[in-house]
């Protein structure tokens, strides 16, 4: 095996269609997931304030409970989805789990009821699913051109490399699930209140994006 | 055989370049997602292109993933844009009148899926019964399809039991798992829009 990107892997597990393994890089990464869906699951939702310059006057907006439990939840599953994408060995598993943190991100901020927050959130989800495209073809001629998905066999260098087109796919769907470096992008989504939950919206596109730089300098 | 794939590669390329420039001019929201639903369909085209066994287990998640994001949008949009309660009885186009036609269109559809069997004859038959509940104003209790439903299940497990356990019996869960899929898979695609938000007893 000639020298993995991300370092030797410490454990393989391969069960029939799944491949999961971890490497020194995916390790930091699933254990950086793991942490904030913790902190997610224990912290309490903050409380967001207006303050009017000038003058003594504030006021707390009012947050319905089930509308946060909503966003626990979705930020729970985004959590799993990163956790997931971190760890798998498997170009297709990876673009699913990508595409779910796509949608569990647009979930997190979706059930705000404020309608600027409501239009980014549409206006993200269009994006991200436009993002399927490219991600799904990319893993496609991932598949064609190398014969595999298995990201083990990718390291091993014995099997024709990846052309260009497919990374760049891949990339560019990531990115649009992800919006990852491009944070601007989301701005109009972070407005929305309750703090730990949109962290996650930020925090998975980020990892999936460091991992998607491992998948494409693998092959 | 490279040569074929490369060409199939180039007629979606342009076929998915064509939409995202359809996309592009469109400003209204909801033609936006209209359009996204057609983008949609290039991507699983490229996933076809493998044209193995593969491919066909690839292009299921790769469409269910779509239809999750879709229903997703769906229902921001309606959110956003305040539409609420809207009951629709049934389709309101010209061509499907209560008649004969939307009966033998969709006992055709049936039929052939029946036949097809497995994942994609309950798809077809599914959109059969949709068609004819859709053309209908379909309004009963679906406690039956839900039973229906759930006896399928039971025999698609069953199936695999006998698949894991009696390996030599392999004939008759094969036809079981072919039967158990069909109808969950034509069940399934008939409750489609048809449970969201009733009130049901």
């Amino acid at each position: 095996m000639s020298d993995p990107i991300g370092g030797i892997p410490y454990f393989i597990l391969e069960f029939g269609d799944e491949l999961v393994y971890f490497t020194p890089y995916t390790i930091t990464l699933f254990l950086l997931a793991l942490t904030f869906t913790i902190l997610v699951i224990i912290s309490r939702p903050e409380r967001q304030m207006d303050i009017a310059f000038g003058g003594d006057a504030y006021r707390t907006k009012e947050i319905s409970l089930a509308e946060m439990r909503f966003r626990r939840f979705m930020a729970i599953a985004c959590g799993l989805a990163s956790m997931g994408a971190m760890v798998t060995g498997d170009i297709f598993n990876f673009t699913l789990f990508t595409a779910m943190v796509g949608i569990t991100n647009v979930g997190i901020v979706a059930a705000v009821k404020s309608p600027h927050v409501q239009d980014a959130a549409f206006q993200y989800g269009l994006v991200a699913l436009c993002a399927t495209v490219p991600l799904f073809g990319g893993a496609a001629i991932y598949a064609a051109t190398t014969g595999s998905l298995s990201m083990i066999e990718l390291m091993k260098g014995t099997i024709p490399s990846v052309p260009l087109i497919a990374k760049a796919l891949l990339v560019i769907g990531v990115v649009g699930e992800g919006m990852a470096p491009f944070y601007a992008a989301k701005a109009e989504m972070f407005r929305a209140p309750g703090a730990p939950y949109v962290i996650m919206c930020s925090l998975s596109s980020l990892l999936i994006f460091l991992r998607v730089i491992e998948v494409i300098l693998l092959g | 055989m490279w040569g074929q794939y490369s060409y199939g590669l180039l007629v979606v390329m342009v076929a998915a370049i064509v939409a995202f420039f359809a996309l592009a001019r469109e400003y209204d929201d909801f033609h936006k997602f209209l359009l996204l639903d057609l983008i949609e369909i290039p991507s699983l085209g490229v996933i076809a292109l493998l044209g193995t066994d593969l491919a066909e287990a690839l292009v299921l998640p790769g469409l269910t993933v779509g239809i999750a994001e879709q229903l997703a949008l769906s229902q921001i949009y309606c959110v956003k844009e305040g539409i609420k309660e809207r009951p629709v009885s049934r389709l309101n186009i010209e061509v499907v009148a209560i008649g004969d036609a939307p009966l033998i269109i969709s006992i055709f559809l049936v039929v052939y899926g029946i036949l097809l069997s497995g994942f994609t004859g309950g798809g077809v038959a599914g959109l059969g019964l949709v068609y004819f509940f859709a053309s209908r104003g379909y309004k009963e209790n679906l406690n039956m399809l839900e039973m229906a439903s759930g006896i399928s299940w039971a025999l698609w497990i069953f199936a695999f039991f006998c698949f894991m356990f009696l390996p030599d019996y392999w004939f008759i869960a094969l036809m079981c798992a072919a039967v158990g899929i069909v109808l969950k898979v034509t069940v399934k695609m008939s409750l489609v829009g048809t449970m969201w938000g009733q009130n049901r007893e």
